[in-house]
Parts: C-alpha cells; sequence; structure tokens
C-alpha cells in the first residue's frame, strides 16, 4: 500500500481530517480507467446510444410543418413508417436507451452472421518452407 | 414538469437521477464507516445514524436549492457547461487516484466532529452529483426527494455492491458519462436566454449536440485514435465551435446564411466563410501542433 502524496493534505481550505479522510475513499482501478477497460459489448451500447441521443438533437433541428407536411420527412428520415427523427425528438432517456440497447444487439447479431457468411482472411504462417525471405 | 407516475418522461428522469448518483457518489458514503471506526461501538451506531442523517438533509437542500437556482435565466447555461467537465473528469483516466486507499491516519475522536466530517466532506465532494440531479430534475422537487430516496439508500448501504458493479461493467461510467452529456445539452438549449435563439435557429441544436459530447466524451474516444489522428479531439470540436460562431454572426449581422435563402452578398460571403474560413485555422492549430512538438523532441535529445 503506497503512502499518499503529502502535498495533497496542504492544497485546498479544508482542514486537515477531512482532507485525509476523502484520500481514504475508495475508487475501483478498473472504474477509474473504464475508458480503457470497458468490454467491446458494453462500448457497443454507450455509442449506440450515444448515436440515438444525436439523432434525437438532428430530429429537434427539423421543422415539422416544413418536413411533415410536404412529405420528405417520410422519403428523407423515415426509416419503418413508425420510426422517424421527427418523433425521436420527443423521445426520452428510457426510450434512447432501449433504442441504443437494440441497435447494438442488431449489430452484434449483424456481425455473426456476417462472420458466418463471409470468412475473415487469416495469414499466411509466418515461417513457411515455401516461403522466401526478402532481405533488404 | 408535470408529475405523472405512468410517464415514460417520469420514469426516465428518475433513471437518470439514479445514475447520476450512481457514478458520481457510488464512494461518498464509506467516509461514513471511516470516520466512525475508531469510536467506541455505542457510539458508532449514533455516529452512522446521525452522520448519514446529516449528510441526506444537506444533499436533499442542496438539490432543491439547485433546482430553484437553476430556474434564474443564465444559470442552466452554465449548470450545463459546469456537467461537461463534470462528464469529461468522469471518464478521464485517472490511475493515481488510486492513491485514495492511503492510510486511515485522523479517524474523528469525538461523536461532535465524527458527524461534521461526514456531513461537510458529503456536501463538499456531492456538488457534482447536485448539479447533476438538478439538471436531470428538470424542475422537479418530486423527482429529486424521489431519486434521493431510492439511491442514497443504495449509495449508504450499498456502496461495496455499486463498487463491485462498476468493477465489474465499467461501461456503466461511460453510460453515466453520456447521461451527463445529454442533460448538460437538454440544460443549454432550455436556457432561457436562449430559447428563442435556438427557435430561431434549428441547425444550432445539433451542433450543440455534436459539440458537447465530442468535448464530454472526448477522453473516450481519443483512446482509440491512432497517434496521427490525435489532432482531431482538438480540431473536431473546433470546427464545431466555428459553425456554432457563425449561426451566433448571422443572427447578430441579421443576415441570412443559408445559401438557399439568402439573396444578399452579405449572406454569400458568410456561407463562404462559414465552409471555408476555418480551414486556414485548422491548418495554423496543426502548423503550431507540429512545431511545438519538434521543439520538445529536440529538447528532449539535447
Amino acid at each position: 500500500m503506497r503512502p499518499a502524496p503529502e502535498c495533497l493534505y496542504d492544497n485546498g481550505p479544508r482542514p486537515r481530517h477531512i482532507a485525509q479522510v476523502m484520500l481514504l475513499i475508495h475508487r475501483s482501478r478498473r472504474a477509474s480507467e473504464a475508458v480503457r477497460k470497458v468490454s467491446p459489448g458494453g462500448e457497443l451500447f454507450v455509442a449506440s446510444v450515444v448515436v440515438c441521443m444525436l439523432l434525437a438533437s438532428f430530429g429537434d433541428a427539423l421543422d415539422p410543418a416544413l418536413f411533415g407536411e410536404a412529405g420528405l420527412e417520410f422519403a428523407l428520415f423515415d426509416f419503418s413508417g413508425e420510426l422517424s427523427l421527427l418523433s425521436m425528438r420527443h423521445w426520452n432517456l428510457l426510450q434512447l436507451l432501449l433504442a441504443g440497447a437494440a441497435v447494438s444487439a442488431g449489430l452484434a447479431v449483424l456481425r455473426v452472421f456476417a462472420a458466418a457468411f463471409f470468412k475473415t482472411p487469416t495469414p499466411a504462417p509466418r515461417r513457411p518452407v515455401d516461403k522466401v525471405p526478402i532481405e533488404l | 414538469m408535470d408529475i405523472d407516475f405512468t410517464s415514460g418522461a417520469f420514469w426516465s428522469a428518475l433513471l437518470a437521477i439514479v445514475l447520476i448518483d450512481l457514478v458520481l457518489a457510488g464512494d461518498n458514503a464509506l467516509i461514513i464507516g471511516l470516520v466512525a471506526r475508531n469510536l467506541p461501538k455505542n457510539t458508532q451506531r449514533k455516529v452512522i445514524m446521525w452522520g448519514t442523517f446529516g449528510a441526506i438533509a444537506v444533499r436533499a437542500v442542496m438539490a432543491i436549492l439547485v433546482v430553484y437556482i437553476l430556474a434564474v435565466p443564465g444559470f442552466m447555461l452554465a449548470g450545463g457547461l459546469a456537467l461537461i467537465w463534470i462528464a469529461r473528469k468522469l471518464l478521464t483516466p485517472d490511475p493515481e487516484r488510486d492513491a485514495g486507499h492511503a492510510v486511515a491516519s485522523a479517524p474523528a475522536a469525538t461523536f461532535a466532529g465524527a458527524v461534521r466530517t461526514i456531513v461537510v466532506a458529503d456536501a463538499v465532494m456531492g456538488i457534482d452529483n447536485v448539479l447533476g440531479i438538478g439538471g436531470a430534475a428538470q424542475g422537479s422537487v418530486v423527482l429529486i426527494v424521489f431519486g434521493l430516496i431510492i439511491s442514497v439508500p443504495i449509495i449508504v448501504w450499498g456502496s461495496h455492491l455499486v463498487i463491485r458493479l462498476v468493477d465489474r461493467f465499467p461501461s456503466v461510467i461511460l453510460l453515466g458519462g453520456t447521461v451527463l452529456a445529454w442533460t448538460a445539452y437538454t440544460m443549454i438549449v432550455r436556457e432561457p436566454l436562449l430559447v428563442a435563439w435556438f427557435e430561431a435557429h434549428p441547425a444550432g441544436k445539433p451542433l450543440v449536440a455534436i459539440l458537447v459530447f465530442a468535448i464530454s466524451l472526448a477522453p473516450w474516444y481519443t483512446e482509440r485514435l491512432p497517434e496521427a489522428s490525435k489532432p482531431l479531439v482538438a480540431l473536431l470540436p473546433g470546427i464545431l465551435a466555428w459553425m456554432l460562431c457563425i449561426e451566433v454572426a448571422g443572427s447578430y449581422l441579421r443576415v441570412q446564411i443559408d445559401y438557399l435563402l439568402t439573396s444578399e452578398t452579405g449572406g454569400y460571403a458568410l456561407e463562404a466563410i462559414r465552409w471555408l474560413g476555418w480551414l486556414p485555422l485548422a491548418a495554423l492549430y496543426l502548423w503550431v501542433r507540429e512545431r511545438i512538438a519538434l521543439s520538445a523532441r529536440r529538447a528532449a535529445r539535447s
């Protein structure tokens, strides 16, 4: 267990005993480095939520009178008749999280199926018999 | 915000409050146990009870105050900007934070001292948390009270569970940062001083949203960028801020900057500046960055 740097106690106007108690707060190393330790699945989910939030903000910028009535909204932004950027403007956090989960699950399934249909090229063995090393 | 217990908006605001509470205050309550640990057993129980009560009371009062303060014009924008900084700080990797495991050399010796330490430490450390839940509550005191009722027991009696949860799933921290960024965006666009401007300039909303996410989540995507693409971390928010400034300039100069609608030379000029004007600035930034890196390398070599 490392001793805390002494300078930390002297920073700020807090009394010494509070500073020491605050230093005791347990923070998990993985949590403090969440951006490095996050799993690919979790990252995909949060990224999908961010994309949904950005789409909702785009929907907020569209003028329903202009796009909705002219039919442009259906032509340009309506994904499946029900789900559109214009309706996303009213989505709350719960809906955005569910949409993010659905998108990330869809992408994960797509990745599995894509891997089944399209074989990933594998590199040749590093030192095969018939491989001629080229030295410069 | 109208309170309708069956509405999705109510439950999602409550979810945002609980999530912000968990990621920003998950470990505050450990203070209580640490402060009280050297006191006699019968005093310990009293310190834990009164310390928890005091911390909850102070936090509730602060959160309710924040709701009223945010109603003052200008404070919603300031709160949104502060939340961007909080989200960025939450996501920035900090291995040194582990120094928090250091020795407990000064537990409180008296009952009053222990309670005071708990309450003051919780108040000092809970400012970011209170601001976050104040923004997520959208002006509803009932929501804040509900959020506290749900999250405080989790934090006080289940802090180890929360820590284990974020340890097992670090994406919870990422999600918390995202929710903070979303709350910051909604606070900025709900700012009473800016509502009319956003109504007149709808393009401003997605620009602000991308800008907020680009700044708040920068520590996350910086980790994934290759070294050559690192300047994007500054360039992307810079270009978005440029676009936003042109929108603001258009409203101040009273020039129509949409090239489909403009009929004046000023409008076309502003449109050209909007799409091309950032290029020399970006080139200048890259050049200066390269020069600084070069001189640093030279200094290290010499």
